[in-house]
């Protein structure tokens, strides 16, 4: 471990408008373009909406304060974090399990966003406009060509380091400042375009008629809650460690909590706009999941009028959506590696951009590994993430505590006693809760091999991480100790 | 196809609590940020906490003397106290008798 006394001046965000822009281009990502328009559609349109955005207001919001509080007020990135709060060296390896389930959640998704650069690229290239263009043809060529989709995830990797080196306000908030913007200006602009086509607007109908009978329906609540947590990236690490960058005097709940998690859904909101219209004006299957993107949607924008510019909005926002996200995920690792090991920033980048492209290999090898990786970290990993930093606040920290000693500090808004019971009962029930509810419908289903490996893996890394920081641990980082200056 | 009463009022509910909320808070975000930079500025220091949330502070401390992280609250408290008697103009919504009213914890 660093000494904390030979390290530097932590850094700050630049800006407010900087940090906002990098929290929801953190968020946003593959989830909210193409996941949230066929949830949507599946689950009863208008009343799927209506579910989620309760949900999102009393679950995602308050998660999101206690995650970004925790990291502003230790000014440490995960594992710090945990080390600051924790006596016990054992319990501090959750930190660990957050670091380790983000690089691998990194891992397949780094190939991922290689596939939205090769759109991007041939969008530009305005090849999808090109006389005899196959869209069902070209995707499966490109995701049968294992040294493309290598070599994108590659191109990935190197770019995603390449903005990391630069740190967090010459690296990260140079690059969402206009990146989030323009992915704002290009969604609104396709959702203009699709509104406008005929039988666009049976997209809106068929995204916004609520079919109440949904709303009596589990399945409805459970997709919402999923929805409302994991698609705004609480207990990633990813607010923890942007909310570390934060300086004394910027606000927690308004900017880190409400703007992110309903920025993050408008985003979401945008693409059913951006994506039914033409949908429906063009009679595809609106609930074709990825196919929907990298297939249906390449296969409208030909036949659109000034289709290769809406092909070029378009993949040039996923591409930017899924971009952003991924420089989130990786600087949970940078930070922490740069803070526990003697590693540099540059060390610290090279290295876990390294690993991640290592163990992104197979992913960008062969898309059904990434879909297994996908189901157990996203099943599975992600919410035992959520479920360590939300017990960290709520069960350690004590909300009550950490409310009125740093996150009204400060704030753009007061939070009131209500944000305890939310933080301390609702969200790790809720997390627990769709943790049983994803491991009961896979029983008896060709996921059940899946599901027990998955929870198989997570036992696993739990009892190796805790086993590792309980003989690594750093002794001298125990709680309670007085925040560093940056978090004071 | 013409949209029903009730997609109508769905969709603009929707718009209203996402993009629109997004967008007042992202304004407002901004706007007490330049008022921060403004008066810090001006003051060099700014109160970093609002009258109920000070409050609330004095009243944990109270109630919390011997918690591990008291002495780190007693500090705040006393921080935001020295700085509204110092300065010229709060950033929160304090009047000059809450200022007055004021005192520090003995830490």
């Amino acid at each position: 471990m660093q000494d904390s006394e030979t390290r530097t001046a932590r850094e700050e965000w630049g800006s407010r408008f900087g940090f906002l822009m990098a929290m929801v281009g953190a968020m946003v990502g593959a989830g909210n373009i193409w996941r949230m328009p066929f949830t949507t559609g599946q689950n009863g349109g208008g009343a799927f909406l209506i579910a989620y955005i309760l949900l999102l207001y009393v679950v995602a919001v308050p998660g999101l304060m206690a995650e970004t509080m925790i990291g502003r007020y230790t000014n440490r990135g995960v594992i710090g974090a945990f080390n600051q709060i924790l006596e016990s060296k054992r319990a501090r390896g959750l930190g660990l399990v957050v670091l380790i389930v983000n690089v691998a959640v990194m891992s397949y998704y780094a190939p991922i966003i290689g596939w939205a650069l090769y759109y991007a690229g041939h969008s530009l290239l305005a090849t999808f406009t090109q006389p005899g263009f196959q869209p069902q043809a070209f995707w499966e060529s490109f995701i049968s060509n294992p040294a493309l989709v290598i070599g994108l995830h590659t191109v990935t990797m190197a770019s995603i380091a390449g903005v990391l080196l630069f740190g967090i306000r010459r690296g990260i908030e140079r690059v969402v400042k206009w990146m989030i913007p323009l992915l704002v200006f290009a969604l609104v602009a396709v959702g203009v375009r699709g509104v406008t086509l005929s039988g666009g607007m049976e997209g809106v109908a068929f995204a916004f008629t609520p079919d109440w009978t949904y709303l009596t329906r589990g399945s409805t609540w459970v997709a919402a809650l999923s929805q409302a947590l994991f698609s705004t990236g609480l207990g990633w690490g990813i607010a923890l460690t942007y909310g570390s960058y934060l300086g004394r005097y910027d606000d927690v709940p308004l900017g880190g909590g409400m703007f992110t998690a309903i920025g993050n859904t408008s985003v979401g909101l945008l693409a059913v706009f951006a994506t039914f219209p033409i949908v429906f004006a063009f009679g595809i299957e609106p609930t074709a999941g990825s196919n929907l993107l990298f297939i249906s949607l390449a296969e409208v924008f030909p036949e659109l009028p000034g289709g290769a510019l809406w092909a070029v909005l378009f993949f040039v926002s996923f591409f930017f959506a899924t971009f952003s996200s991924g420089l989130g995920i990786t600087e949970v690792g940078v930070t922490t590696v740069s803070e526990e090991t003697r590693l540099s920033r540059t060390g610290s980048v090279l290295a876990v951009c390294g690993i991640i492209w290592l163990l992104g290999l197979p992913s960008a090898y062969s898309s059904s590994f990434l879909g297994q990786m996908d189901f157990m970290f996203g099943s599975f990993g992600l919410p035992l993430s959520t479920l360590a930093i939300i017990a960290l606040v709520a069960w350690k920290l004590g909300p009550e505590r950490a409310r009125v000693i740093d996150l009204n500090r400060n704030a753009g808004i007061y939070v009131g006693r209500w944000w305890n019971p939310v933080v301390k009962y609702v969200i790790p029930a809720v997390v627990v809760f769709i943790l049983g509810y994803g491991v009961v419908t896979s029983i008896g289903t060709e996921n059940q091999t899946l599901m027990i490996l998955g929870i198989g893996l997570m036992i696993a890394l739990v009892v190796v991480s805790t086993t590792v920081m309980s003989v690594v641990g750093d002794v001298s980082s125990g709680s309670p100790e007085p925040t560093s200056e940056g978090g004071n | 196809m013409a949209l029903s009463t009730v997609a109508w009022v769905t969709m603009l509910l929707a718009i209203l609590a996402l993009p629109g909320v997004a967008g007042a808070i992202l304004i407002r975000s901004l706007r007490t940020e330049d008022r921060k930079l403004e008066l810090l500025r001006e003051q060099g220091n700014i109160d970093s906490y609002p009258p109920r949330a000070l409050q609330e502070l004095r009243e944990w401390v109270q109630t919390n003397p011997n918690d591990p992280y008291a002495p780190e609250a007693r500090q705040r408290y006393n921080e935001c106290v020295r700085s509204l008697r110092e300065i010229d103009e709060p950033y929160y919504d304090w009047s000059a008798e809450q200022i007055e009213a004021l005192e520090t914890i003995e830490e």
